[in-house]
């Protein structure tokens, strides 16, 4: 056995001995004087660094976005302003979940742009003195405005979630009001807060209000069958949701597992926050997504095939809204994880009003928020889980031994990318780029039904879930395209349509209601009275059924797989 | 027992970002500890006297202490393997506890200990 690796069995002390978590000595790496306070990936820092490190990293990943239309000359290397030219195009709006993340963002947009208002006892980073007169921070103390970068009054939005999380807190008064702490009566200077509740989704009237297109009478009661893999969409028979919390309870609880729930709630958020930003006429919108957060945002995204929006986004995702209005949706803390964050806010002194985990399981009928079966139900949430509270669990995990590796994810998959663009307009449902023929792909690479010859001659047996092939019913492969599925990505239509034989039941024969700005892009044809209540009539001879491009499935050779598949192949550098 | 009862250290407690609604929903705690505690982190107070192996009081002893006698629900969201759980910040004294050696600080009398969820998220 080699002496250089050490026999385990007889010399203990050979076993690896646990690496400390810092380099070196306790003191800090930057001032190189005083005392660590705080290690950050193995790097010691002393508090009087601590605040400029943070901020100038907010700025780094900031400033580049501002101008985006004059070739990211606006700001220098540290993030920091030149004399004269950062200057959005549009105004501002910061998403606000009431964690952690975004309460620190909010607190480092307000000081390195905006007045600080004196009623926090935070206090200014202590570079505030370094950036002179001409920069934003400084100069928007007396003009009580957007400090010269943003048009208008900056916002922030927060969407409540209480109502779909049973026994969950309102946090919307504490959000306001650690939005207000950042008023200036004296220059006059606020900020907007737009609260939302997750239910305006399927509020016709919140839709009005951002100035969403009017809906036209065939498609207020559309939904979608999800029973189906081509998504048909369905009138909502006599049981139609009266109110948007029942639309939105009704749609949740109709997905088919806890995975599914979580992503669609954050999907609906998104948009949420898209819309309402755009309605402002933002140029921004601002997350408060940590370092921490992306990576577990990456890997949960990656495995519930997401990843094509994600790579393709990359780091600078952008959302094109109507009259090509273009948003862009920063990250400023992405190079910042959880601890400094939570260092930040504990150092600065500000209050989070906290967030809950998203549910597993959601009722499909409102429930009061203290009633006995809601408590019962947190319960169940809390034993059920998901693959976005797998992967926190995992990242947290490793966040506390290996921080750097936690870094390592998200910088990797910042440099990944795909041979194609999205799909022009993107998914419908979470208005991310989507795959371009993403179904047809779907199907020449897998087994879509029990009945495919392919896997009957396999004699693979079935799921255990599964006595008996069910019925083949409609396929996505087979329907007329007068179905959803088409228009959605291929994370959006696994969300509907992906079961697990240990998931939560879906509520069958229901029909899904649709997120109002997914009935506002459904073509003028599937709002007439040409859309079937039941399947039954999906094959029938209307028109638009006639002129469909009509889709079928064949066995492919392996050749011509690989054809099909060969534009997402990457080159293999033996082959040169 | 008796020279345990006279030598103890006070510590002040501090709890945010979620986990003071595990602890009575009160943020702040005063605790006097024993000063010398046993090797296995049993929380008996008083320690017994027939107790023999016993070391200094220590940041591992505390979150013991604080799960058997402060906690009032859901420990799995606050100690994991003997030390808190993944997700959770310690501060001893305003600073980091990876530079005062994590759970193998001996508390001294005065010290401010702070414990921060950050599992609320961004």
């Amino acid at each position: 056995m080699s002496t250089s690796c050490g026999n385990p069995e007889t010399e203990q002390d050979a076993l690896m001995t646990r690496r400390t978590k810092f380099d070196k000595t306790k003191t800090c790496v930057k001032c190189k004087e005083s005392r660590g306070n705080i290690v950050i990936r193995h790097a010691v820092y002393c508090k009087s660094c601590f605040f400029p490190l943070i901020s100038t990293r907010f700025r780094k990943t900031l400033g580049p976005t501002i101008n985006n239309k004059r070739g990211n000359k606006g700001a220098n290397a540290r993030g920091g302003r030149i004399k004269g030219l950062m200057q959005a195009p549009g105004s501002l709006v910061i998403g606000h979940s009431g964690g952690l993340g975004s309460t620190v963002l909010l607190d480092l947009v307000a000081k390195s742009y905006f007045y600080r208002s004196s009623t926090l006892s935070g206090q200014l980073p202590e570079d505030s003195l370094s950036l002179g007169s001409e920069h934003p921070r400084n100069r928007a103390r007396g003009e009580g405005d957007s400090g010269d970068v943003w048009k208008g009054t900056p916002a922030v939005c927060y969407v409540e979630v209480a109502s779909v999380i049973p026994g969950a807190k309102e946090r919307t008064e504490e959000v306001r009001a650690a939005v207000k702490a950042y008023s200036d009566p004296t220059t006059g200077f606020e900020i907007d807060f737009i609260p939302l509740r997750l239910e305006d989704a399927f509020d016709e009237g919140w839709w009005k209000t951002i100035g969403g297109t009017d809906l036209k009478q065939g498609a207020r009661d559309l939904g979608i069958d999800i029973n189906d893999e081509a998504l048909p969409t369905l009138r909502q028979g006599s049981n139609i949701p009266t109110t948007p919390l029942q639309s939105l309870h009704t749609y949740l609880s109709s997905l088919p597992t806890p995975t599914a729930i979580h992503s669609a709630i954050s999907s609906l958020i998104r948009v949420l926050l898209l819309f309402t930003a755009a309605s402002r006429d933002a140029s921004h919108l601002l997350l408060g997504t940590s370092l921490t957060s992306l990576s577990m945002n990456m890997i949960s995204g990656i495995a519930q095939g997401a990843g094509f929006a994600m790579v393709s986004e990359g780091l600078e995702e952008a959302w094109i809204g109507k009259n090509d209005q273009n948003i862009s949706i920063v990250r400023p803390l992405r190079d910042i994880g959880i601890k400094e964050s939570a260092f930040w806010a504990w150092w600065s002194n500000l209050p989070v009003p906290g967030r809950d985990r998203y549910p597993s399981s959601v009722s499909s009928v409102p429930l009061g928020s203290e009633t006995a079966a809601s408590r019962v139900a947190v319960k169940q949430n809390q034993k059920l889980t998901s693959i976005d509270v797998l992967t926190q669990d995992f990242i947290m995990g490793l966040e506390k031994d290996f921080p750097s590796t936690v870094s390592t994810i998200a910088r990797t998959l910042a440099k990944v990318t795909t041979k194609e663009k999205g799909v022009s307009g993107g998914c419908v449902v979470c208005q991310k780029p989507a795959q371009p023929d993403v179904q047809a792909w779907k199907a020449s690479i897998s087994i879509r039904s029990y009945h495919d010859e392919a896997f009957v001659k396999s004699k693979h047996p079935l799921p255990p879930h599964f006595t008996s092939p069910p019925d083949a019913g409609v396929s996505a492969a087979s329907s007329p395209t007068n179905g959803l599925a088409p228009r959605l990505c291929y994370s959006c239509h696994t969300t509907f349509t992906s079961r697990s034989s240990r998931g939560i039941a879906s509520a069958n024969e229901v029909v899904v209601p649709l997120p109002v700005w997914v009935k506002a892009s459904l073509p003028r044809s599937s709002e007439d009275t040409t859309v079937p209540e039941s399947k039954d009539l999906q094959t029938g001879s209307n028109e638009d059924v006639a002129q469909a491009e009509l889709w079928e499935t064949k066995k492919l050779s392996r050749g011509s797989i690989k054809d099909k598949i060969g534009a997402f192949l990457l080159d293999d550098a033996g082959d040169e | 027992m008796a020279g345990a009862e006279t030598s103890s250290v006070t510590i002040k407690v501090e709890f945010s970002g979620g986990l003071e609604l595990l602890f009575s929903n009160q943020r702040s705690h005063t605790l006097t500890l024993p000063a010398a505690v046993p090797t296995d982190n049993a929380t008996t107070v008083p320690v017994p006297s027939t107790i023999e192996a016993t070391k200094p009081a220590d940041i591992t002893y505390l979150i013991h202490y604080l799960r058997d006698h402060l906690l009032q629900e859901r420990a799995e969201l606050f100690e994991e393997n003997g030390t808190v759980r993944p997700g959770i910040l310690v501060l001893i004294n305003d600073t980091d506890w990876e530079l005062e050696g994590e759970g193998d600080y001996v508390v001294k009398e005065g010290d401010e200990v702070v414990f921060i969820s950050t599992l609320h998220g961004g």
